[in-house]
């Protein structure tokens, strides 16, 4: 009988110290939440040049191999210390590929794929972007260091998935 | 008072019991079969990130990784899932009413989503439709891919009316009293499923169908992606909700606890409803074609979403302290290692809890937008998942396994040991394979993609910086298989094993604050069913505002439709004509 009683305290002294605690802790929650949230913008606004535009719809997705701007694409300056170029996915490449562009320089990478989703990804970097057949996306991104990243197709697109693999060369700055 | 109750709520006939018993089982076993398919695959997907090319030697079975891992996603994420949730949503509500579900219903349930996957299998077995469980257009498979999911999708509904049927038949004869916490949970649940079921069920049968058929010519990619992600993200709480509802109102009970707050459970739930629906296009923060305010405001929303399940953390971990310290446990940790770690139910359980914390902030780096620039479509996302349902709710179900089917059988398990190293390998290999997944996934290593066949030299020089985080994602999925071998011997032994002398019965808990929880009349001598439901004494008025699912559900439908109009407006206004393509 003792036993019983004594569950019972220890049931409810634990049961209110339950309801305070739980009361701070969704407030911890929510307030950890917002921080997260002010962060994340934050960081959003900081660096929003990676951020996916949308420069344009197509309704026929395969002209984008053989139409400007993306047949026979190059990088284009197109500022004092800003290119551009149209990154054409197709199954299973990427197009222009191997690609130079100057260091510490901003560089705009129109995406967008001739047949199905791929997903544009140079690991390293904070670029990735959906290649979507029929929209154009794009991001800006400055490559603050010399050398050669990989292009790496990161959405499903068959069985040449694995293989679709480009290259961005880096050439460093020349000091004049 | 009392009188009218025993009247009103009169147990089914032992007869009708043994049908919902055997309609139970059924869902489970069917469920546990698929699981058993998917996740023999899985561990071939884990070494093909270590760099070995198994499928080779597995034709004319498997052609090719990508065929391997649409049947590994589909069985797992769908069938599995669907099926054992299906089961407890309606099996579980009904046993804590004590009333008798429409069988009708629930048979076609079964039955569609039995017909569905024989379809599935089919296309997927034949290599017509390896295009992953996500079937982004314009990957096009056969027909019978995409009638076999709309017939799973469309089967797995089934369980809101039955579930809506037995809250309508107790609340009528219970008027003014809260439904009691497994049925709400359930019921919530399914108009959740509701909602977020219109995305894909859209996408199937006004873009997909129509075209594997032959009767369109093009479809626009974006959309379909779109729709899909309308139900894909809400599918996780499809899968975890049910998991939810056997952390919540089960396993106090199973630790010997109860469970310290009947209206933060609802609340949780009721939140999952709101949250979970408009927040499907987080999916797409690195697609073109969204505008960057809306990912602003979905940013908002996903973290919103983490609130129930912080809620649930603190619930739960309360729940399992209080059933620690009166098992005897003492300090800081000692109310964790009193917890009855022996009974491979609870280990289960709360294994698959201590890994949903790291699923969870995981999660929580997703939904941060400029987090998932970096680790978007990486294999960070199978890491993430596999954590998430791969294991919270995997684990969950198999725990659930462990005391169901000698509940439903009569029949013991084969070996509690071989069930306990079952769910500690599961816990090992799934933990040593998401930490590699994870960290592969920083380095840029892409998610489903056919790495081993690739040249060697070519497989050094971009995923060489990788081989640590791979080499842990290989040893893991080796791991999975003998987790998977263990647990099938105790899951087939369980069925065909020596008969118990005594009945099972289902460990619904009790709640802190006297009798808030309805389904604890266990009191029944034989069967161990609820047999009266004590009425309510207090009311919470957070439980009781809850009560409206009505209007929450309302609300969930014009947030969806609010998120979704803006996003979809522009796609709709500039269509793509996409033409199919069968490249595997």
């Amino acid at each position: 009988m003792s036993d019983i009683t004594a569950q019972s305290e220890f049931e409810d002294a634990f049961h209110q110290a339950a309801e305070r605690h739980e009361r701070v802790w969704v407030f911890i929650a929510m307030l950890l939440l917002s921080l997260l949230l002010i962060g994340t913008l934050f960081f959003v606004v900081l660096d929003y040049g990676v951020v996916v535009k949308t420069d344009g719809y197509q309704t026929n997705p395969a002209a984008a191999a053989t139409t400007a701007p993306f047949a026979g694409t190059a990088l284009v300056r197109t500022g004092p210390n800003a290119y551009s170029v149209h990154m054409l996915a197709h199954m299973w490449a990427w197009t222009p590929s191997p690609l130079h562009v100057p260091q510490g320089a901003a560089i705009t990478f129109y995406v967008t794929s001739a047949d199905v989703l791929h997903g544009f990804q140079v690991p390293g970097t904070t670029i990735n972007v959906t290649a979507v057949p029929g929209i154009i996306g794009s991001v800006t991104y400055t490559f603050e260091h010399a050398g050669t990243y990989n292009i790496i197709c990161n959405e499903y697109c068959g069985i040449g998935h694995q293989n679709m693999i480009g290259r961005i060369i880096v050439d460093p700055e020349r000091r004049l | 008072m009392s009188t009218i109750f025993e009247r009103g709520l009169a147990l089914p006939t032992v007869k009708i019991a043994a049908s919902e018993r055997r309609m139970m089982l059924s869902f489970l076993v069917w469920g546990f079969l698929a699981l058993m398919m998917g996740a023999a695959i899985g561990p071939l997907q884990a070494l093909n990130y270590g760099g070995i090319n198994a499928y080779p030697y597995l034709r004319p079975l498997l052609q090719t990784y990508y065929q391997g891992l649409t049947i590994h996603g589909v069985l797992n994420a769908y069938i599995f899932t669907f099926f054992v949730g299906c089961g407890l949503l309606v099996y579980l509500p009904a046993r804590e009413l004590g009333l008798s579900p429409n069988m009708t219903l629930w048979r076609l349930c079964f039955g569609m989503m039995a017909a569905g996957t024989l379809m599935l299998l089919y296309a997927m077995f034949d290599n017509s439709s390896s295009v992953l469980w996500t079937f982004y257009p314009p990957l096009k498979g056969s027909p019978f891919f995409y009638l076999g999911m709309a017939l799973v999708v469309f089967g797995s509904l089934l369980p809101l009316p039955i579930v809506l049927d037995l809250r309508a038949r107790w609340k009528a004869r219970r008027p003014c009293e809260l439904t009691p916490l497994v049925t709400y949970m359930s019921t919530a649940t399914m108009l959740m499923w509701l909602l977020a079921a219109g995305g894909a069920g859209t996408e199937l049968i006004v873009q997909l169908i129509p075209w594997a058929l032959g009767l369109t010519n093009t479809v626009d990619p974006m959309i379909g992606r779109t729709l899909f992600w309308w139900t894909g993200h809400p599918i996780v709480y499809f899968w975890l909700m049910p998991a939810y509802i056997s952390w919540y109102a089960l396993l106090p009970k199973q630790a010997g606890g109860k469970l310290v707050s009947d209206p933060m459970a609802r609340l949780t739930f009721a939140l999952l409803l709101v949250f979970s629906l408009p927040v499907g296009s987080h999916h797409q923060y690195v697609d073109p074609g969204i505008s960057p305010i809306w990912k602003g405001i979905l940013a908002a929303l996903t973290l919103s979403v983490a609130l129930p399940s912080l809620i649930t953390a603190f619930t739960l971990g309360l729940s399992l302290e209080y059933a620690g310290r009166l098992r005897g446990g003492r300090g800081w940790i000692g109310w964790f290692t009193a917890l009855p770690w022996r009974d491979p139910s609870v280990a289960a359980q709360v294994l698959a809890m201590l890994t949903f914390i790291f699923g969870g902030a995981g999660g929580i780096v997703l939904g941060s937008w400029q987090l998932d620039n970096i680790i978007h479509n990486t294999t960070w996302i199978p890491g993430h998942f596999h954590i998430t349902v791969g294991t919270a709710t995997a684990m969950t179900f198999m725990g659930v396994a462990f005391w169901m089917i000698p509940h439903l059988t009569g029949r013991q398990l084969p070996s509690r040991r071989l069930a306990l190293a079952s769910v500690w390998l599961w816990f090992v290999g799934m933990s040593l394979f998401s930490l590699g997944m994870h960290w592969s996934g920083l380095l840029g290593v892409p998610r489903r993609a056919w790495v081993s066949q690739l040249p060697h030299s070519t497989y050094e020089r971009v995923y060489g910086s990788a081989h640590l985080p791979l080499t842990l994602v290989a040893i893991g999925g080796i791991i999975l298989w003998l987790a998977t071998i263990a647990f099938y011997i105790v899951f087939v032994g369980s069925l065909l094993g020596r008969r118990l002398s005594a009945p099972v019965p289902i460990p619904f808990a009790q709640t802190f604050g006297g009798r808030e929880s309805y389904a604890i009349g266990a009191d029944k001598p034989s069967g161990g069913e609820p047999a009266s439901i004590t009425p309510h004494p207090h009311l919470s008025p957070l439980a009781k505002m809850l009560e409206h699912l009505g209007v929450l559900t309302l609300i969930t439908a014009v947030a969806t439709l609010a998120a979704y109009i803006p996003i979809l407006w522009p796609l709709v206004t500039n269509m793509t004509a996409a033409h199919g393509w069968k490249v595997w």
